[in-house]
């Protein structure tokens, strides 16, 4: 081992020990419970079942359903963000007079806590005492106070978390879109005007491509995000009524807490963890050919 | 790799769709959206100092037709906030200081010598970040069961530490990448080791890394829910727990919860309104290239 190496190791030891013990060795034991039986009250080790738990997973109605409004949520949730965000991010790039100070209300609910968040919404989409069907009243979308129960009807809870969702994430979506605009080289636009191409053209062939590897960054995180909600869902809906709006997080943590089913709330982890990391590989290969590009 | 700064005016895209005399159309525009876009918070901040009875009124109102400070009276009756929010801040404070402590030393020895176990490593530091929260919740709750630590404060600290210190890392390196080699160099001229190097000289240059990484850690573990859900039943329990107990089946405390969702999150908003420039290298960090 050469010097410069072990001094290298002296530095990262502590954080890498810490992280071993505490990060590293959870996710082991996740892996491993995955495979047991395991009686939370016993303590024991649990008797080895194999890939039963994956099978009974896979086969189970709920988690069907629980992977499915997770996806949805992301799709829903993440292509709304991503739309919102460039409006925004476009408006603010004009450079009008203020826009600092609009950049600033905008960026104001990026640290609010999800959680928070869900309280908002509680409160505003609350089927007696809610604005919101109150404004859907007073503008005659709707014929009545109550037309719809955003967060006890099985067709709007799912939709109700993901409204929530977005109006938390938009900012972060059009913070990194603006640096993306930003970092856009005039010259590129100055070539493009040379060559006669109208606002759109520019637009389509100048703007998009360049701001496509920013994008696909952000939509990265944001879906890593997005796919693990839980204080939000769980805060709204707590992925009622009768399941409508249940996403993986919300249905791994009841089958721990509520049913204390330790092996099979680990192997749906362990599936979500693959899900997951399958998704990122893919949108990281992408922007690998990107940057080729 | 930071760019903090929109005040560099830019102009491009939708400004040239646009003549000069038009920008005040969008300037208002922009901010009219802006301002719709904001109110559902302002609504709720609004919502708290009315009388708590209106909160449960069948015809709301935006404004308030009467100010009060009955629903803050009532959190402060009704459960200890205090103790909460005690919770809250010790946590995350002390993982804070942690994972900035063991993230930056981490990141530095990555930053400055090469090693394989590194950058095995950093790949997996890499991968932390793509597992959801519930994954690593499911495990540490053995963990700490197992460890009789359950209801502790020392639970939350070693998990919101476990959880920030990969993040810490990932942050650090960008900021020590950054640093040339000449400035070790000069110290190790002027007698320093490595390690007094790294912190009378390479330390004090990276503040605005230090400020970012610490502000985005503390503010996951202040945010955090899950696992004080979790981990915690009653004397460490947090504010966002607390908070979410105002949730009832019977709408009753809906203005106290206006409350106490304000008390948790406005001086938040107002602390990231002035650290708004680290927030934001922080977040185009990754994402933006230089």
């Amino acid at each position: 081992m050469t010097k410069e190496s072990r001094i290298s190791i002296y530095f990262f030891a502590p954080a890498g020990i810490f992280m071993l013990i505490f990060l590293f060795f959870p996710v082991a034991l996740l892996v491993r419970d995955s495979f047991f039986e395991i009686d939370m009250i016993a303590q024991g080790r649990g008797t080895f079942v194999g890939l039963s738990h994956y099978i009974d997973a896979i086969r189970s109605e709920r988690f069907i359903g629980a992977t499915t409004n997770t996806i949805i949520y992301v799709v829903v949730a993440v292509g709304f963000e991503l739309i919102l965000g460039l409006f925004f991010a476009l408006l603010l790039n004009t450079a009008f007079k203020g826009h600092g100070i609009v950049r600033t209300i905008m960026l104001a609910p990026l640290m609010i806590a999800p959680l928070v968040t869900g309280l908002i919404w509680k409160f505003m989409l609350n089927n007696q005492f809610g604005i919101v069907n109150k404004l859907l009243y007073d503008f005659n979308i709707t014929s009545s106070r109550h037309a719809i129960q955003w967060l006890s009807d099985e067709r709007f809870a799912l939709l109700s978390t993901i409204i929530a969702d977005i109006w938390l994430t938009t900012p972060f979506m059009m913070l990194v879109l603006l640096a993306g605009l930003q970092g856009i080289s005039p010259t590129l636009y100055e070539s493009s005007q040379i060559d006669g191409a109208n606002k759109i053209q520019t637009f389509l062939y100048v703007t998009l491509p360049s701001l496509f590897p920013v994008m696909i960054v952000a939509v990265l995180i944001r879906t890593v995000d997005a796919a693990r909600t839980f204080d939000i869902v769980w805060v709204l809906t707590q992925g009622g009524p009768s399941n409508s709006s249940e996403v993986l997080s919300t249905y791994m943590y009841k089958t721990l807490t509520r049913y204390g089913q330790v092996g099979e709330s680990s192997a749906m982890a362990v599936i979500f963890i693959i899900l997951l990391l399958a998704v990122s590989s893919y949108f990281l290969i992408a922007m690998f050919k990107a940057n080729k590009k | 790799m930071i760019r903090p700064n929109a005040e560099v005016s830019n102009e491009n895209t939708l400004g040239r769709l646009f003549k000069k005399n038009n920008k005040t159309i969008i300037g208002i525009f922009t901010t009219v959206l802006a301002l719709l876009f904001i109110s559902p918070y302002i609504y709720i901040v609004l919502t708290s100092i009315k009388p708590s009875s209106d909160a449960i009124s069948p015809s709301p109102t935006f404004f308030p037709r009467e100010l009060s400070l009955e629903n803050y009276v009532t959190i402060f009756n009704q459960m200890p906030i205090v103790k909460y929010f005690f919770n809250s801040f010790i946590t995350a404070s002390i993982s804070t200081i942690l994972a900035v402590f063991l993230g930056s030393l981490a990141a530095y020895g990555l930053s400055r010598f090469s090693s394989k176990t590194g950058n095995i490593f950093l790949l997996l530091t890499l991968c932390v970040r793509m597992i959801p929260m519930i994954s690593i919740a499911i495990p540490m709750y053995i963990i700490i069961n197992g460890m009789g630590l359950i209801d502790t404060r020392i639970a939350l600290i070693i998990t919101y530490t476990a959880i920030n210190v990969p993040f810490a890392i990932w942050l650090m390196i960008g900021f020590f990448n950054n640093v040339p080699k000449e400035f070790d160099e000069a110290a190790r001229i002027d007698g320093c080791n490595i390690f007094t190097a790294f912190i009378k000289v390479i330390l004090p240059v990276s503040l605005p890394g230090l400020a970012t990484a610490a502000i985005f850690c503390f503010m996951l573990a202040w945010n955090d829910f899950l696992f004080a859900l979790l981990l915690t039943s009653t004397n460490a329990k947090t504010a966002t727990v607390g908070i979410s107990e105002f949730l009832t089946a019977y709408n009753l405390d809906l203005g106290p919860m206006t409350a106490a969702a304000v008390s948790f999150s406005l001086p938040v908003m107002v602390f990231s309104i002035l650290v708004q420039r680290y927030i934001v290298s922080g977040m185009t960090l990754g994402a933006v290239k230089e």
